[in-house]
């Protein structure tokens, strides 16, 4: 319940942003004439960074992106990683033994540094940000959904509908997919906050757009501008507490999808 | 049957480490189609100086060719030269392993300690005292970006109150001997590694509480009861062990992230260490001390995820026997 | 040794759940003599196993328990912790159902029988232990998954005989083994029962297999007794027309197929969140009359020692 709330609350901090601040405070030129890292008046809610942007309009703004990044992000990771499931529970044989070597390889990896250099090979565009954090996130889903699409096999599905004929994409779309879809629903909003933590660390090491900041961006520059040792908050705690708030609510939410899916974790 | 088992995940680890050799090649020459274009400076290179910079970093010949190079190179621990600061990037490396292990060593063993004592105990408990506020305390960490927590440290506890040095492993003007120096060393890493313990440690307790949960489900559990043992020991000699076996490989997996986090850690205190140093690559997309640092890292956690595998095969009696 | 071992009075045992409490048993009085055997079935959901886990309290956290359960003249569910586990296992041991995961995978079978064996400071041995099983000594440093099915639930009839208990209550021990080793574990623990002189609570769903153990059979029906006498008579002509049904189902040993849906029965058990008003059976029973619906009925004597709950008895 809380975690809907506070799901809605950064939903709607993404779709109104333009209402309360103007893209184009987010650009360098915009503080010029603002005083540099202010404390919060009246005019700037919440103060003003190190060239003078008023800090409200970033993290305004900021919900939008990390909120784009992680959902596009989780997308990626939830088509590659059900499809790739479906195929390594479905497939049998040496394709299903390649899969799962894959799967293992991609669980291992050390994903933020494997992120840190597709995105220094790639660029930083909020969309390939979602594509390369999407890209390296889906191993641990594709594990659960391969699980689930054996033991459906077990249940004798599949095999009944193989000896009546079926072709194995009737299979999949009409008998295996129906019986994954809440597993994967359930993953899904799991991986949005871990996608969403994924890109703000990302942005805090540099690998952020600067024309469209997300959080962990703007952390980045709370960083760099010494605000910390300056005592100015307003610039640094908004955008975390705003990270904790968004990956809290979407990890309560999942769990709660869990739950209803799955009642036998009723009384976790 | 047990050292038969131990070979397979040796050459498990032997497959996925080539892997990583093989994916590490084709990552960096082949999503770039100009490697130089990332060399600083390099519009400003004349034909020759672009031909020996190409030679010098490995990239002339055909792929076929490059990739036995490269292997070879790797296999003798040569990584080429830093973009950066033109030493060989094995050197920049091995000077800062020394920090980042001792940063890592000891925030693995605080994290994975007390997150598995922290899960034991909520679990154990559901619902009751330690579990209501242990638990959401967890959520909270795991909710918390580690270099998040680092930022409020440093302002707080670093240059609000001063408790402790903001930055940097030693005190530069002071120049400490033996045990004073030692102090020092310390008190920096006091920070650094609060924040890298305190980063993970919410999700190790939560997924130690959830298998826990799923422990306490079993039918063993009740038998141990009926056996009339106390509650300590149904928790110690029956829950716990069992509770752990599943969370060894999340644990391993979970190295990997922590490994993620000792570079944020390390930026957000200019802590000159691996991190650290990734961190710079970043900025001046050193290629060569990324490609390093990144095949680094992917070793470390493969290691180490090879080694909980061995721990888990002597734990469990049904993988010990191939069930 | 007038009176009896086991004395249970108006026992009711109530879940908690999500969907709210769960009456599972409603209201079971009864009482067993030292040494002797009393069979218990119902079909799957009577409530038969979370009678008999009342009697040592091993329920759930937040499950209630009221009535009374005396055990060797002591009030059970007045016992301290303390006290309560010194009567667990000393007293009265269980052979569970389901032998599958009954025992712990990752300790050797040794260690927990030798830990139900120092718990209670008791002398027995091992290895003693599991030969009076059947079970070669040198296999006492097995791990559970290098048992069979049978081997386990022997291993677990051990570990039950580990502290000379007086009580054993047997859940279903021998419904997740084939056909021999049922007959097997069914013959090791009368054979028991006789040697060391056992009272014994065994639970079943199916009747025919009481015959060789029993010496009276109480049947419960969503969490109540329908009907308790001696166990031949019983067997050879039940009166309830829920013991009918139920004796009609199995007619031979071990017929797993009929284990869910009794031939003999239509319909399901009422689900104990929702028990039919009257006589529970009453939806299901070939002679129900309106009455039946609107009349709750008790036990009662229908001839010396044999009682039952119907209107038409
Ligand atoms: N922990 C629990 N929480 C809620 N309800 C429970 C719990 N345990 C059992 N029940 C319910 O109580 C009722 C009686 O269950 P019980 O296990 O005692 O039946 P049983 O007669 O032993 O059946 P079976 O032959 O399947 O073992 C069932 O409806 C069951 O769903
Ligand atoms: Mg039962």
């Amino acid at each position: 319940m809380v975690g809907l709330a506070l799901m809605t609350l950064f939903v709607a901090m993404a779709l109104l942003a333009p209402v309360f601040a103007n893209r184009s405070e987010l650009q360098a030129a915009a503080g010029r004439n603002n005083p540099n890292l202010h404390a919060p008046n009246g005019k700037f809610w919440l103060g003003t960074d190190e060239i003078g942007r008023n800090v409200f309009a970033l993290v305004m703004w900021g919900a939008r992106v990390s909120l784009y990044i992680g959902l596009l992000a989780t997308v990626v990771a939830v088509v590659i990683g059900s499809v790739l499931g479906l195929i390594a529970g479905y497939a049998r044989g040496w394709v299903s033994r390649v899969m799962l070597a894959i799967d293992d390889f991609f669980l291992v990896l050390p994903f933020i540094p494997l992120a840190i250099v597709l995105a220094l090979l790639l660029g930083r565009s909020p969309t390939i940000m979602a594509l390369v954090i999407g890209g390296t996130f889906w191993a641990g889903g594709s594990r659960l959904i391969r699980a689930q699409v054996l033991s459906l096999r077990e249940r004798g599905y599949v095999e009944r509908a193989t000896a009546l004929g079926a072709s194995s994409r009737h299979i999949i779309m009409r008998h295996v997919l129906p019986g994954v879809a809440p597993l994967i629903i359930a993953n899904a909003s799991l991986i949005v906050p871990g996608a969403i933590l994924a890109e703000s660390t990302l942005a805090f090491l540099g690998l952020g757009d600067r024309f469209s900041p997300s959080w962990g961006k703007v952390l980045e520059g709370a960083q760099a501008s010494g605000a910390l040792t300056l005592n100015a908050w307003w610039y640094y705690l908004p955008p975390g507490l705003c990270i904790i708030g968004i990956v809290l609510a979407f990890t309560l939410v999942g769990n709660a999808l869990e739950r209803i899916f799955d009642p036998r974790l009723g009384d976790r | 049957m047990t050292t038969r088992l131990v070979l397979k995940k040796l050459i498990d680890a032997v497959v996925l480490l080539a892997m990583v050799l093989v994916f590490n090649f084709f990552l960096f020459r082949v999503v770039d189609h100009d490697p130089l274009a990332k060399y600083r400076g390099h519009s400003k290179l004349s034909q020759a100086q672009r031909t020996a910079i190409i030679k010098r970093f490995g990239l002339d010949g055909s792929k076929w060719e490059q990739f036995v190079r490269f292997v070879d190179r790797t296999l003798h621990g040569d990584f080429g030269r830093s973009f950066n600061s033109t030493r060989p990037v094995v050197s920049e490396i091995l000077d800062r392993l020394p920090n980042t292990l001792l940063l890592v060593g000891i925030s693995t063993v605080l994290t994975i300690a007390i997150g598995i004592r922290i899960g034991i105990r909520a679990g154990w408990q559901r619902g009751g005292r330690f579990d209501r506020i242990s638990t959401p305390f967890s959520m909270a960490l795991y909710g918390t970006p580690e270099f998040f927590l680092g930022m409020l440290f440093l302002a707080f506890l670093g240059a609000k109150l001063g408790w402790f040095p903001t930055g940097g492993v030693t005190n530069p003007a002071a120049h400490y001997t033996g045990f004073s120096a030692i102090v020092d060393r310390a008190r920096h890493l006091v920070l650094p590694v609060a924040t890298l313990t305190l980063g993970y440690l919410g999700s190790y307790s939560l997924v130690m509480r959830t298998s826990m949960l799923d422990t306490l489900r079993e039918d063993y559990l009740t038998t141990a009861r009926a056996k009339g043992l106390r509650d300590r020991d149904v928790m110690r000699r029956h829950a716990v062990p069992n509770a752990l076996l599943p969370s060894v490989s999340l644990i391993a997996i979970g190295f990997g992230f922590i490994i993620g986090g000792a570079i944020t850690t390390e930026t957000v205190f200019s802590y000159p260490g691996l991190g650290l140093a990734t961190y710079q690559a970043i900025g001046n997309t050193d290629l060569p001390m990324m490609q390093a640092l990144f095949m680094f890292s992917s070793v470390a956690v493969i290691v180490f995820n090879i080694f909980a595998d061995v721990v888990l095969t002597f734990l469990d009696p049904r993988i010990r026997v191939g069930a | 040794m007038s009176d009896p071992l086991l004395v249970v009075r108006d026992l009711h045992v109530t879940y908690r759940s999500s969907r709210g409490p769960v009456p599972a048993v409603r209201g079971v009085s009864l009482h067993l003599d030292r040494g002797e055997t009393l069979g218990l079935a119902g079909e799957s959901g009577s409530g038969k196993s979370s009678m008999a886990m009342a009697l040592l309290r091993l329920v759930p956290v937040g499950t209630t328990i009221t009535g009374s359960v005396t055990l060797a003249g002591e009030d059970v569910l007045a016992m301290k912790p303390g006290r309560l586990r010194a009567v667990r296992w000393a007293e009265a041991a269980v052979v569970f159902q389901g032998a599958q995961h009954v025992l712990n995978p990752v300790h050797r079978i040794r260690r927990q029988i030798q830990e139900a064996i120092d718990t209670h400071r008791g002398n027995g041995k091992v290895a003693d232990l599991l030969e009076q099983v059947g079970i070669p000594r040198w296999r006492s440093d097995a791990y559970p998954h290098e048992l069979s099915g049978g081997q386990k639930q022997r291993v677990m009839i051990a570990m039950a005989l580990a502290c000379d208990p007086e009580l054993l209550i047997a859940d279903e021990p021998t419904t997740a083994l084939d056909v021999m080793v049922q007959a097997q574990v069914l013959q090791l623990l009368a054979d028991l029962q006789r040697d060391r002189g056992l009272a014994m609570i065994f639970i079943t769903h199916d009747l025919s297999v009481l015959s060789t153990v029993a010496d009276r059979l109480a049947v419960m029906y969503a969490g109540r007794l329908v009907e308790t006498g001696p166990a031949k008579e019983m067997l050879r002509g039940a009166r309830h027309p829920y013991t009918k049904a139920l004796a009609a189902a199995f007619p031979t040993i071990g017929d797993q197929s009929s284990r869910l849906a009794p031939s003999g029965l239509a319909g399901d058990p009422p689900d104990p969140m929702a028990v039919p008003s009257g006589c529970p059976f009453h939806p299901r029973c070939p002679i129900a009359t309106e009455e039946c619906a609107a009349t709750m009925v008790e036990l009662h004597e229908i001839s010396p020692g044999w009682e039952a709950a119907c209107l038409k008895l």
